[in-house]
């Protein structure tokens, strides 16, 4: 990026400055990044490769390494969306008008773990579980509650459910919209849809195996966009963050992102659809951890990956479709349960990391997420968080402000290399629904996490509080509680659609679900007449269960 | 101090997948020599049954769902009613708040091991109160 002959001019006088200065003192550590990529004392006009219009070019032009739009944040500024939910959809309703008063741009639906697993409330197994660790949406009832007096027609909702029930619970979702009124063709939201969340990310409970959930994220990919049903849907969110979380870096997070997505492709190019027909509707969600520097060049190594694939694999012309989108959760494993107000710092840090790094959609966590789900008080704070950014730094003065930083571009080719790398890795195993079946990721998981464990124990990675400076974890915190009428609450729910459905003509369209499963048709049509006549989740996920049997991970200890 | 060693179920009771502490923790008492019974997902007769039929010496309970109370009583209790309580060392772990530690302490867990735990802590303090 600089002219031969100046660039020989700093190369002689670099080499005078190392040789003048080879013995000054250093501090006796490991100076890596979060994925181990060594970093030298000093970055310089020598370290940059490549030139400036091929690689960096300007924001809204590929390869998008500056940003994705011409005017960023001076356009508009990032969504604040809270993944928000807990004990029962009036309650999480409450909590997101809260927000939404506050300030917030976007929500985004925490779902329990029996809406993920596709278990209703009357299950023993789970019945604890009920609204604990997210808002319980078992019924088209439920999305009626979750959504009262919210402007679902102007700020867009996100569904965080994954291929097990993405079906069901979003097509709760659109025929409650058709019934207040909304045409769906102009719903704008996203569902999470993620292979991996479910399999990797967390271990799956009675689900069924990869193959079958890679057709249903695609089938509800292929019903959404180029079917154009709901066509300004992202019908899937590949979700570095939930992996990354459980100890993965930063160059796995975005390899297994990238293969995934190629993975979803690939399957729809052979139901004829052509890439054009969809891939600017799908969307991402990256982490925000610890190794600031290394984030923001992970985010510009993303559009650049992202712009060069499509155009050299799958041959789009279209700019726009090559624009790599993309929502940043700050991370949960870096906050701890001895030093909650130090979480507020910490979050603050990792949420202008994703501003500088041009996140179009960012949730904050709450400083008592160690702990508990976040009480009002602590989601307040995490918002506030994100406003003070936007409102009160004058960040958004100006498009990708780190660009021609000598580190930020080095590292960013670095990690871009680093990643293409990796995605060849795993995409020797196979497809993605290969690649979890055989165990190669849940290998590579874990590996990462026991590494990163060890890295803990010897506080060569360091939490305050925790490993460094140690505080006892006490009770200081006021733990947030989930309500414990939830269970009869959800069950008594349920008794009621029960009673006020059509059960035979229910029983109908589900045996004609199970001939549309047997014959691997696109699950959509029947899941929309289904849950609309009152099916819920569990109803709908028993007959994936019935005709497709249930999966077991390989797990290795 | 005979060579048979220290026998641990390590259990996930309900349906949330957080899994990851499961297996760190699962390894690291592996590692000090124990024999491990990685049961996964279970439900409260599981736990139990494999905890007798396996003749476990300890069972670990992760939990990450917020249901650790609900659970743990339903272990417990069904543990009593077999009649094999006193034999088996239970501990918790998870995200688990500071002031649930007392309750479950009373309830019958040896020991809760939260947020920021460190896997040594969990084999030094098995191999202190299990003498094989």
């Amino acid at each position: 990026m600089f002219d031969e002959e100046y660039l020989k001019k700093i190369r002689e006088k670099k080499e005078e400055w190392d040789k003048n200065f080879e013995n000054a003192k250093e501090r006796n550590v490991k100076f890596v990044t979060d994925s181990e990529i060594p970093i030298k004392r000093l970055y310089t006009p020598l370290d940059m490769k490549g030139n400036y219009l091929d690689k960096v070019n300007f924001p809204g032009v590929p390869p998008y390494t500056r940003g994705v739009y011409p005017t960023m944040y001076r356009g508009r500024v990032w969504t604040m969306r809270l993944f928000s939910g807990h004990g029962t959809p009036e309650e999480t309703n409450k909590r997101w008008k809260f927000l939404y008063e506050n300030g917030e741009t976007g929500f985004s639906a925490a779902v329990d773990a029996l809406t993920f697993n596709g278990i209703d409330p009357t299950n023993p197994d789970g019945a604890p579980e009920v609204g604990t660790s997210g808002v319980p949406l078992y019924c088209i009832d439920s999305l009626f509650a979750l959504t009262e007096d919210i402007p679902i027609d102007k700020v867009s909702v996100a569904l965080v459910v994954e291929p097990f029930t993405s079906a069901p619970v979003c097509a709760m979702y659109f025929n409650m919209a058709k019934m207040r009124g909304y045409d769906i063709k102009t719903l704008i939201g996203t569902t999470q849809n993620d292979i991996l969340t479910m399999t990797v990310g967390y271990i799956p409970y009675k689900n069924v195996a990869p193959n079958h959930l890679l057709r249903l994220a695609c089938d509800f990919i292929e019903w959404t966009v180029p079917m154009k049903n709901v066509p300004r849907w992202h019908p899937i969110n590949f979700t570095g963050y939930n992996y990354r979380e459980g100890g993965i870096d930063a160059v796995q997070e975005l390899a297994f992102v990238f293969a995934s997505a190629c993975s979803h492709i690939d399957n729809l190019v052979e139901r004829g659809w052509k890439a054009e027909d969809f891939v600017n509707r799908l969307a991402f969600h990256l982490a925000a951890h610890k190794d600031f520097f290394e984030e923001i060049a992970k985010y510009r190594a993303a559009r650049r990956i992202w712009a060069t694939l499509m155009k050299d694999r799958y041959n789009i012309q279209d700019p726009k479709s090559r624009e790599f989108r993309f929502h940043v959760q700050t991370a949960g494993s870096s906050l701890t349960a001895q030093t909650p107000k130090v979480n507020i710092v910490r979050t603050a840090i990792q949420a202008l990391e994703a501003n500088l790094g041009g996140c179009q959609s960012l949730h904050t966590n709450s400083y008592d997420e160690a702990i508990c789900l976040p009480s009002e008080e602590a989601a307040l704070i995490a918002l506030r968080t994100q406003q003070v950014i936007s409102e009160e730094t004058r960040i958004t003065n100006t498009v990708d402000p780190l660009a021609g930083s000598y580190f930020i571009e080095w590292l960013t080719d670095e990690v871009e290399d680093r990643v293409l790398k990796y995605i060849d890795k795993i995409e020797k195993v196979g497809s993605i629904d290969k690649a979890l079946s055989t165990g190669f990721l849940y290998k590579e998981m874990r590996d990462a996490f026991l590494k990163r464990r060890a890295r803990i124990e010897k506080g060569e990675e360091i939490f305050l509080g925790v490993n460094k400076y140690p505080e006892p974890y006490d009770t200081c915190t006021d733990v947030f509680r989930t309500n414990e009428s939830a269970i009869q609450i959800e069950v008594d729910r349920i008794k009621k659609l029960k009673e006020r459905r059509d059960n035979a003509k229910l029983e109908k369209l589900l045996d004609q679900l199970r001939n549309v499963c047997e014959k691997e048709e696109n699950v959509m049509p029947i899941i929309m007449e289904a849950t609309k006549e009152g099916a819920t989740v569990g109803e709908i996920c028993n007959i994936y269960r019935e005709i497709w049997g249930i999966w077991e991970p390989p797990l290795a200890i | 101090m005979s060579d048979k060693k220290i026998r641990v179920l390590m259990s996930k009771p309900g349906i949330d997948g957080h899994w990851r502490g499961g297996i760190v923790v699962s390894r690291a008492l592996r590692d000090a020599g124990m024999e491990i019974i990685f049961g996964g997902f279970q439900n409260v007769k599981e736990i139990v049954e494999s905890a007798i039929h396996e003749d476990v010496d300890v069972i670990g309970l992760s939990i990450h769902s917020g249901a650790h109370l609900a659970y743990t009583q339903q272990v417990i209790d069904l543990l009593k009613e077999r009649g094999v309580l006193n034999d088996i060392l239970i501990l918790v772990g998870g995200v688990i708040p500071a002031q649930d530690f007392p309750k479950l302490k009373d309830i019958g867990v040896a020991n809760v091991f939260g947020p920021g735990s460190m896997v040594s802590d969990i084999v030094e303090f098995i191999k202190e109160r299990i003498n094989k």
